[in-house]
C-alpha cells in the first residue's frame, strides 16, 4: 500500500505542476483554491470512481461534481491525465475562445457531468442525481467535492436536508475545509463550527481527515456508505494553496496569477 | 387551467415512466390525484425552491423529464440563480410549473404577485415561455412542454378558467392564434386575460372600431412575423397582458417593431411598474387599480384614433 500512496504523490505532484502551468499560461486566478483539493480528486479519480474515459456516459457510471467549480484547473488536468481528453488541450484553459472556461462547463467537455461555479448549488444537484439512482435502483454512487466558504449558502443546508430525508446512502460529499473564503477566514466570516456536528444533526454520518493524507482519504473512502440510510459527508481538513510555500494558507492567491519572480521560486519547488 | 394541467399531466405520466413532479409544498387541490395514482414519482421538496431546482437537474441529468410545480413568484425569483445556472445553461429537460402568477393570488398582495416573471425568464437563452389564455390552450401548453426537449416556463394565471376556444388546439410552438378579425387596430393577448380582450373586442366593435385579436400562448419563440405583418396591415398595435408592462409581452412586441422598418403605433396595457398598495378581489384590482376595464382601455384606444 505505501508504493501506492507514493504513486498518488506522484500523481498530485504532477497534477500541481499541469495547473501551475495551466494557470501562469492563462494569467488566472484560484490557484490557491485548486490547489487544496488535489490530493482528494487524484484519490477519487485514481481510486474510487468507477468510470471509463473511452464510456464517458455510461449509464452506471459514478457521478462526480465538483461545486466548487472555480477549481477546475484540478479537475480538468486529472481528467485529461485519465484519457478524457487530450492533455493538449490544456493549454487552451482560459484562453480565447476555448470551451476550457475558468468555472466547470460541461457542454462539450467530457468527464464534466455537470457545469457548476456559483456557490452552494453543487450538493443539490447531486441530492437530484442520488435521488434518480434510488428510483431507478441503480448502484452507481454520486460524489460531491464542495468548498467550506459555499457552506454559507442556504442552499446548501437544503440540499442537508434533502438528502438525509430521502436516505440517500450512495451519496458522499466531501467538503475542501481550507478554512478561507473570498473575503476572510471562513470562521471569521460566518462560523461554520462545530461543522461536523452540524453534518450529524442533519442526519448525515460524518468523517474527519487530512484532506492531503492519502492514508486517511483511503481510510475514509475504503467503505461507502459510512452508515447505511445514512447520506456520508468528509470534513477534510486542508490548506489553501497546500504545495506551494509562497502561497499556502495566503489568501490573496484566492485572485491573483504569480509574478516572474514568484514563478522563478514555484518552479524550483514544483519542478524540481 | 391548473385543474386541465394536473389531468394532462397525469395522462402523460401514463405514458412515459419518466416523467417525474416535484412540487416545492404547493399543489393542494391540484396534485392529489397524481399523488393517488403515481406516489413514488411526485415529490414533495418542502418549502427549498433553490435546492429543488438543483435536484431537479439532478434528476433530468439522469434521464428524468421533470415537472417542476411552484407558485410562479416562488419558482422564478426566489431561486432565479439556479434556474440561469443549472437548468438553462446546463439546458436540462426539465418544466417549471408556475401556478397562481400575475395577480391571481389578489389578497395576499406583493410578497405573491409573480409579475416580473416572464421578464426574468425571457432573458433566459435555452428558455421556452409558455403563458396559456383558457383551458385548450392549457392543454395544448403541457403536452407542448413534455414535446419540447430543454427547458420550459409553463406560467398559469387564474384567470382564464372558461373556454374561449371551441375545440382541442393543434399548434406549433411559437404560433399565436387568430381569435377575431378586424382591419382598425391589433391586439395582443396572452394568459388568461385572453376573455377580457374578447369583451373589449366587442366592446370596440359597438363603438365602431374593428380589431384584430391575437392570443399569444408562447412568449417565447415569439410569433414576430404575425406582429409584424398586423403591424403592416393596421398599423395599430395593442398588447395586454396580466404582467408588469416592463419585461413581459408587450416589452417583447416594442423590441420586435422598434428593430422593424414598420411604422405602427403601439400601446402596452398590463400591470404599472409600480407597487400596488392596495387590496382587494382580483377583478377590481386589474380593473380599477391596473386600468384594464373594457371603458378604460377603449377610452385609450378611441383618444388615440381621434388624436
Amino acid at each position: 500500500m505505501l508504493n501506492n500512496f507514493e504513486l498518488l504523490q506522484k500523481k498530485a505532484k504532477e497534477i500541481r505542476k499541469q495547473v501551475f502551468k495551466m494557470i501562469v499560461n492563462a494569467h488566472a486566478s484560484h490557484i490557491a483554491s485548486s490547489f487544496s483539493c488535489i490530493e482528494l480528486l487524484v484519490y477519487l479519480y485514481e481510486k474510487v470512481l468507477r468510470i471509463n474515459p473511452k464510456n464517458p456516459f455510461a449509464l452506471n457510471r459514478d457521478r462526480f461534481i465538483l461545486s466548487k467549480g472555480w477549481a477546475v484547473s484540478s479537475l480538468y488536468a486529472i481528467l485529461a491525465n485519465k484519457g478524457f481528453f487530450a492533455k493538449s488541450l490544456l493549454r487552451t484553459y482560459c484562453q480565447n475562445g476555448s470551451k476550457f472556461i475558468g468555472a466547470a462547463t460541461k457542454n462539450g467537455i467530457s468527464g464534466v457531468e455537470a457545469s457548476t461555479g456559483s456557490a452552494g448549488h453543487g450538493i443539490g444537484i447531486g441530492v437530484g442525481l442520488a435521488l434518480a439512482a434510488k428510483i431507478k435502483k441503480k448502484k452507481y454512487r454520486i460524489f460531491v467535492l464542495t468548498g467550506d466558504g459555499e457552506c454559507d449558502t442556504g442552499s446548501t443546508w437544503e440540499a442537508m436536508l434533502t438528502a438525509a430525508h430521502h436516505k440517500l446512502d450512495n451519496l458522499v460529499v466531501i467538503v475542501d475545509y481550507n478554512k478561507w473564503q473570498a473575503f476572510g477566514k471562513t470562521n471569521d466570516v460566518l462560523n461554520l463550527e462545530p461543522f461536523s456536528k452540524k453534518w450529524q444533526a442533519f442526519n448525515w454520518s460524518t468523517k474527519e481527515i487530512n484532506g492531503h493524507n492519502f492514508t486517511d482519504i483511503h481510510k475514509a473512502l475504503s467503505k461507502i456508505p459510512f452508515e447505511k440510510n445514512k447520506p456520508s459527508a468528509i470534513i477534510a481538513h486542508t490548506i489553501k494553496g497546500k504545495g506551494l510555500s509562497i502561497i499556502e494558507d495566503k489568501n490573496e492567491w484566492h485572485y491573483k496569477t504569480p509574478t516572474e519572480k514568484e514563478i522563478k521560486i514555484a518552479q524550483k519547488e514544483l519542478f524540481s | 387551467m391548473r385543474t386541465v394541467f394536473a389531468k394532462t399531466l397525469k395522462k402523460l405520466m401514463k405514458k412515459n415512466k419518466d416523467v417525474i413532479v416535484i412540487t416545492a409544498d404547493m399543489g393542494y387541490s391540484v396534485l392529489e390525484e397524481i399523488q393517488k395514482e403515481f406516489p413514488k414519482r411526485i415529490i414533495n421538496t418542502g418549502i427549498t425552491e433553490q435546492n429543488s431546482i438543483s435536484l431537479a437537474t439532478g434528476l433530468a441529468l439522469s434521464g428524468f423529464k421533470v415537472f417542476l410545480y411552484a407558485q410562479a413568484v416562488f419558482i422564478t425569483m426566489r431561486c432565479f440563480e439556479q434556474v440561469r445556472l443549472d437548468i438553462a445553461y446546463n439546458q436540462v429537460d426539465v418544466k417549471l410549473i408556475g401556478p397562481t402568477a400575475g395577480l391571481s393570488l389578489n389578497q395576499l398582495g406583493v410578497s405573491h404577485f409573480a409579475t416580473n416573471d416572464i421578464a426574468l425568464m425571457r432573458t433566459l437563452p435555452t428558455m421556452t415561455i409558455l403563458s396559456p389564455g383558457d383551458p385548450y390552450e392549457a392543454e395544448w401548453a403541457v403536452n407542448t412542454a413534455y414535446k419540447t426537449k430543454g427547458p420550459v416556463y409553463l406560467r398559469l394565471t387564474n384567470k382564464g378558467s372558461e373556454p374561449i376556444h371551441q375545440h382541442k388546439l393543434s399548434l406549433p410552438l411559437g404560433k399565436s392564434i387568430k381569435i377575431k378579425n378586424g382591419k382598425d387596430a391589433s391586439l395582443f393577448v396572452t394568459g388568461g386575460l385572453l376573455k377580457q380582450a374578447v369583451k373589449l373586442f366587442s366592446y370596440l366593435g359597438k363603438k365602431g372600431i374593428n380589431i384584430s385579436l391575437f392570443s399569444i400562448p408562447t412568449i417565447k419563440p415569439l410569433d414576430c412575423k404575425t406582429i409584424l405583418n398586423e403591424a403592416k396591415k393596421t398599423g395599430n398595435i395593442y398588447s395586454l397582458e396580466e404582467h408588469d408592462i416592463t419585461g413581459g409581452l408587450g416589452s417583447s412586441i416594442a423590441e420586435i417593431l422598434a428593430e422593424s422598418n414598420i411604422k405602427a403605433n403601439f400601446l402596452r396595457f398590463g400591470i404599472p411598474n409600480h407597487f400596488l398598495s392596495v387590496t382587494g378581489s382580483l377583478d377590481y384590482l386589474l380593473s380599477e387599480e391596473c386600468s384594464l376595464s373594457c371603458e378604460k382601455m377603449s377610452q385609450i384606444i378611441i383618444s388615440r384614433f381621434k388624436g
